[in-house]
């Protein structure tokens, strides 16, 4: 999968590195204010309230 | 004496100039070129793809699953802290903005408090957790209101009111208001400030410290004075109403007016007046619930300049 990602970025060696920085920072963001906020309410792990 | 023969020199043995240039792998196998090298793998079969890719899965998971601990622990905090900041930001506002009502002769017995689902209506403190220990109450306690700040369940009394002010907040991330609930012992203040009034609670016996509470170094402590088991100065009603207990989530019961009483109605002004305070337990885990009790001992009109004693007991 890395390796394959890595062949498939175009361009010459520094450009793929910034390029995979990017995507990696993407990802990244994409799970912190995308998909954990919308994944936490439905873990058990931050119910404060009693019923 | 004829010269002692010599003993004949061996032939000179030509050795061959030993390869001891390592500056030059050419012929070093171990060092072959990069194609050279990757020849020498076995072919990529299917199996291998399918290995590799399964392995890269996994690593990928794990390293999602740190994130989301790092998101849960810390980057919550970030996002809660400027949501609380905002909150507050709101309060004080309004607070300034209003002309302030002297308060009732009775500070009691003050009228009610208009609460609107996710606005900040009271300050909160915990002097034994320090003096930056300060938080926003809000109105509700749905996840979006706990966000914020903790929450004041509603229907719950309000602060100085007969009955019992419920309030939730988290223990870990958003803030972690909750954190060291675990750490408060009995007698501790809990101070609740209001636009007008300033309502100081104390954390009620343990429920191992209720027997020998009169022999408590404590119960002889000024500052104590109105913290002893309910028991004794309330009733049996409130034999169930020590400092902390842990319950499972679906014991509701925990925040009635009279806890652990749902079936019985008292009159108001036979109420105890009260402040619970939910978590989850243990932490990182939402299993129980930990819960403290604390009962009001104190009230003090705000006034310009004035900042309860109870404030710096740390």
């Amino acid at each position: 999968m890395y390796g394959w990602i890595w062949r498939h970025l175009p361009g010459p060696l520094f450009l793929r590195v910034i390029e995979a920085v990017v995507l990696v920072v993407g990802i990244v963001a994409l799970l912190m204010f995308v998909v954990f906020p919308w994944a936490e309410p439905k873990l058990p792990f931050n119910n404060v309230t009693t019923e | 004496m004829p010269p002692r023969p010599r003993p004949v020199d061996p032939p000179t043995e030509v050795i061959p100039r030993v390869e001891d240039d390592y500056d030059d792998y050419d012929d070093d196998e171990y060092y072959d070129d990069e194609p050279a090298a990757k020849d020498a793998l076995p072919p990529d079969s299917m199996a291998r793809k399918t290995v590799r890719g399964v392995g890269e899965a996994l690593i990928t998971m794990g390293l999602v699953v740190l994130l989301f601990v790092v998101y849960e622990v810390y980057v919550t905090d970030l996002l809660s802290a400027e949501k609380q900041q905002d909150a507050t930001a709101a309060l004080d506002s309004e607070w300034n903005s209003d002309v302030v009502t002297p308060p009732p002769a009775d500070p009691n017995r003050q009228s009610k408090l208009n609460l609107i689902e996710g606005k900040a209506f009271a300050k909160m403190y915990i002097p034994v957790f320090g003096n930056d220990w300060k938080f926003s109450v809000v109105e509700g306690t749905t996840d979006k209101h706990l966000e914020i700040g903790p929450g004041h369940y509603k229907d719950t009394a309000q602060p100085g009111e007969a009955g019992n002010f419920s309030i939730a907040g988290h223990r870990v991330g958003k803030g972690a208001p909750f954190n060291d609930l675990d750490l408060l012992e009995s007698c501790n203040a809990v101070v609740v400030q209001t636009q007008t009034q300033w309502f100081v609670y104390r954390v009620l016996p343990m429920s191992s410290e209720v027997a020998g509470w009169a022999a408590n170094p404590k119960a002889k402590q000024a500052a104590c004075t109105g913290v002893a088991p309910l028991s004794t100065t309330l009733g049996d009603a409130y034999s169930k109403t020590v400092g902390q207990e842990i319950v499972v989530p679906t014991q509701g019961e925990v925040i009635a007016p009279i806890p652990h009483q749902v079936g019985t109605t008292v009159p108001a002004d036979k109420q105890a007046r009260l402040l619970t305070l939910t978590t989850c337990h243990p932490r990182f885990s939402d299993k129980q619930r930990l819960i403290v009790h604390a009962i009001e001992t104190k009230s003090y009109p705000v006034a310009d300049g004035f900042v309860p004693p109870e404030m710096t007991e740390g």
